[in-house]
């Protein structure tokens, strides 16, 4: 302490005067401190004498009670003294104390200051610091991260699996109410499918075909209602909807509609009375609700009946040559002479009283489900046309109607031109015509069919193709000899090869083959040899027709066999004008004469009369000849003479063609 | 559309215009052609409007709308030596709307009606050409479908007319002069008619008194 110098140290008493006052411009007044007199005076206010000797006694209570403690009394005693001497210091030195912790505190700072010069040395003191364990300090980062990215990820999963609690409550729930099925849920479903809409507080809907296109003036509009007719308490049934549809009462049931064709013209007292016949209702797809069907059905109802109407309509307006008559839901036209179509509606409530009349089932063979099916699509087809890309989008100034009417104007179209755009054909017209024509292909496929059973020589073929209009079909019949196919056959290639045509024109004949083109009232028939004949829808036209093919096919196929087996054609005709007159057709005749000249076959063929076989012989084989004194030289018995008819039907072989070869190979003599 | 030529039939003298026509008619009925039903071929005239003609004071140009029921979805509107405008019959309503344009000229329409003879590939028309009550004069049309160019069947035409018109034959339409090898086409028609509609009226200012 002794070469520390002295540090000035400036002190500021703290006690600041009381303020007494705050004046108006911010001064203060302040209270005059107490002075020592005025001071004492209030220390003495606050002594109470009055408890002066009890103050004594402790006093003196205390020492006698610490007489036993002697130690603990004495220095009790002489704290005592001690503090009655300290007692007295203050009063001398009031900064006292201050100056006693100033002095300790520039104790305290000179030992510290004195340490860290000698720690800075280094020689006599040093700072060594705690030992710890080591930690590597670049494993920190890495751990460190990696337990953030654990924590974090923990949290991340933590909120993902509470979502996912979630879900699987809610879809656990939505199970558990499938069964109740809530009414918007059912609600939802229904609009995926129809047209709402809301009017007023009622939900209707639109089952009509307005929107695609139909012009039929019927509502179409069905009333969606809650189902609230279910008792809670009962056990739900498993097809239970809280949605129902109230379809208007003119489209409940079912229909369809009836196409048939009949042979007979009923009595007049038939009309009016339509075959009804409950069809099955078709199997709804298992899982749709019930108000499907139902509005389905409904449609279907609409749809027949804008079909009979449209039909109807154009049956009494468009002028035919026989008038169609219409009688209830039932239309009745002739397409052919004593043939009869008849188009009816056939609606069937789900009314009891109605199915107990229609129990009595009608045969449903001669409904032709094409022709109901083509109604339909037709109809389609004309709501499409009304909607088409044709007609739209389109001037706002032009009519509907197709796009090249408007060039009408401006390029002049004359009516022939107009009418080609506008088509004309009706819907009952079209069906009429498609009626027709499935009726002539029946009836033609029936006929070709009964003479192909019917005659067994020649065979009759017919090929069908696959590919058909609904207005034209074609058939091709092949007239052929069993065994004998390839004859004919082998000219027919042959001509195919066009740098063959020299060979080919050689081979006058081929095998009959007829292309038959059905259409919608006439049949037309093109040969292989380019005529082309038309014949009526009258089935005995092509009866006698085929009938007289087949009898030249015979005659043919004799010409071919002749060029195999060496014979020499010496005459052929397709229509022959001698011997008797066939009512069907014309008889073909043909005459060969053997390789050597010996014999000749002479052959005539009707479709009627049928086959008339001769054989010429030469004169010195016939025994019955009369002599004459012309023929002068032997040589001249050599020539054939007087013919003889061959008895065909006693014939060997199983068809024309094998018998013929047999007697042509009989007559031509072995070499051997 | 075929090649056609438009002429007109003088009145035979004595006779009236109707009287005339069933003499033409049964001749052609006797020819073999069949009767097809009927035609009209009608004509207004507009002239241009005074305020909108220049200060050069040109005469106002006479513009004719014609119709024929051979194209019922066209209207025709032509000028005399110009341009021929094939629209629609919405053009109709649009002269209503250029009234302040063209003004029509005050009893001008002028048609011609009668009936039409198919004969194998040739269509004649014999109509009466009437202005307001009075019947004016007598159109021929002879139309021959197959052909299209002018020059190559105006022969064959010719000899048609002649076989049932005899003396009164026209010559050779002015359409088809201009144009030998273009294509024929409806306008062609309908200019012919102008001229015969024209002649008509022309005539009648001399004939009218007669009558």
């Amino acid at each position: 302490m002794s070469g520390v110098r002295a540090v000035r140290i400036s002190i500021e008493s703290a006690c600041e005067k009381q303020v007494q006052e705050v004046g108006l411009d911010g001064t203060e007044t302040y209270l005059q401190p107490l002075s020592m007199s005025q001071n004492l005076a209030r220390l003495a206010q606050r002594i109470d004498f009055s408890q002066g000797s009890g103050s004594e006694e402790e006093e003196a209570a205390g020492p006698e009670g610490d007489a036993q403690d002697w130690a603990g009394a004495g220095s009790s005693a002489d704290q005592d003294d001690e503090e009655g001497l300290v007692k007295f210091q203050p009063s001398l030195w009031p900064w006292d104390s201050v100056r006693n912790n100033l002095r300790s505190a520039l104790t305290e700072m000179c030992v510290l200051y004195d340490v860290l010069s000698i720690v800075r040395d280094k020689k006599f003191m040093t700072l060594d610091p705690v030992s710890q364990d080591a930690v590597p300090p670049k494993q920190n980062p890495q751990t460190l991260q990696l337990i953030s990215k654990k924590k974090s990820l923990a949290g991340a999963a933590q909120i993902l699996l509470k979502g996912a609690e979630r879900l699987t409550k809610s879809v656990t729930e939505n199970q558990e109410n499938k069964l109740q099925r809530d009414f918007n849920s059912e609600l939802l479903r229904l609009r995926q499918h129809w047209k709402l809409r809301k009017v007023g507080d009622k939900i209707l809907g639109d089952l009509s075909y307005r929107s695609a296109g139909s012009l039929f003036p019927h509502h179409g509009t069905f009333e969606v209602i809650k189902n609230t007719d279910i008792d809670l308490d009962k056990k739900i049934p498993e097809d239970y909807c809280p949605l129902d549809v109230q379809i208007p009462s003119d489209l409940e049931g079912s229909a369809y509609i009836k196409v048939s064709i009949q042979k007979q013209a009923p009595d007049i007292g038939d009309l009016g009375t339509v075959n009804l016949f409950k069809r099955p209702l078709p199997k709804s797809k298992p899982g749709s609700p019930h108000w499907q069907t139902k509005l389905e059905a409904a449609q279907n109802v609409l749809l027949c009946k804008e079909i009979f109407a449209q039909l109807s309509r154009e049956a009494v307006q468009f002028k035919s040559q026989i008038p169609h008559i219409v009688v209830k839901n039932q239309i009745i036209s002739q397409p052919f002479p004593s043939l009869q179509l008849s188009i009816s509606l056939c609606h069937s409530s789900n009314d009891k009283k109605s199915q107990k009349s229609a129990t009595e089932k009608q045969s449903p063979e001669d409904h032709l489900y094409v022709l109901e099916h083509n109604l339909h699509l037709l109809m389609r087809e004309f709501h499409k046309q009304t909607l088409s890309s044709i007609t739209m989008p389109h001037p706002a100034s032009a009519p509907f109607g197709h796009k090249r009417m408007r060039l009408s104007g401006p390029q002049a179209f004359d009516k022939n031109e107009i009418n080609s755009l506008q088509s004309s054909e009706g819907l009952l017209e079209k069906i009429i015509k498609q009626a027709k024509h499935i009726f002539l292909r029946s009836r033609t496929a029936a006929t070709i069919d009964s003479l192909a059973s019917r005659i067994e020589d020649p065979q009759i073929q017919a090929h069908w193709s696959n590919i058909n209009d609904v207005y034209e079909s074609s058939v091709k019949v092949l007239i052929t000899s069993q065994g004998y196919e390839q004859i004919c056959k082998w000219a027919w290639i042959a001509i195919s090869f066009p740098l063959r045509t020299t060979f080919a024109a050689s081979h006058v004949s081929w095998s009959i083959q007829l292309q038959l083109n059905i259409g919608v009232e006439q049949i037309r028939v093109v040969h292989r040899d380019g005529r082309v004949i038309t014949l009526s829808h009258q089935e005995q036209e092509l009866q006698d027709f085929l009938l007289s093919q087949m009898s030249q096919h015979q005659v043919h196929a004799v010409q071919q066999l002749a060029k195999v087996m060496g014979w020499q054609v010496l005459s052929f005709s397709n229509h022959v004008g001698l011997g008797p007159i066939e009512s069907i057709g014309n008889a073909s005749a043909i005459t060969v004469a053997s390789p050597n000249g010996d014999y000749a076959i002479s052959v005539r063929n009707g479709p009627e009369s049928g086959s008339k076989i001769m054989v010429q012989f030469p004169r010195n084989q016939c025994k019955d000849l009369p002599k004459s004194d012309v023929l002068q030289d032997s040589k001249w018995n050599h020539l054939r003479g007087p013919f003889r008819e061959v008895q065909w039907n006693k014939m060997e072989g199983r068809n024309f063609v094998y018998k013929m070869e047999l007697l042509m190979s009989a007559l031509s003599p072995c070499l051997l | 559309m075929g090649v056609t030529c438009v002429s007109q039939m003088p009145v035979a003298e004595g006779k009236s215009v109707q009287q005339t026509v069933e003499l033409l008619t049964r001749k052609l009925e006797m020819l073999g052609a069949e009767k097809q039903g009927t035609f009209c071929v009608d004509c207004e005239t507009y002239h241009t409007a005074s305020s909108t003609l220049g200060s050069q004071g040109q005469a106002g140009k006479l513009m004719y709308v014609m119709h024929n029921s051979e194209y019922p979805l066209s209207c025709f509107a032509l000028f005399e030596n110009g341009p021929c405008l094939i629209a629609d019959t919405n053009f109709d309503v649009l002269m209503v709307k250029l009234k302040g344009f063209f003004q029509s000229a005050k009893a001008s329409k002028i048609e011609t009606r009668g009936t039409r003879y198919q004969y194998c590939d040739f269509l004649v028309k014999v109509g009466t050409v009437t202005m307001g009550p009075s019947a004016r004069g007598i159109s021929v049309e002879v139309e021959y479908g197959p052909c299209v160019v002018p020059s190559d069947c105006w022969s064959l035409l010719l000899e048609f007319l002649q076989s049932f018109l005899g003396s009164h034959t026209p010559g050779a339409p002015a359409v088809f002069g201009n144009r030998h090898d273009a294509v024929y086409g409806p306008a062609d028609t309908v200019v012919q008619y102008m001229e015969l509609f024209n002649k008509i009226r022309k005539q009648q200012q001399i004939v009218f008194p007669h009558r």
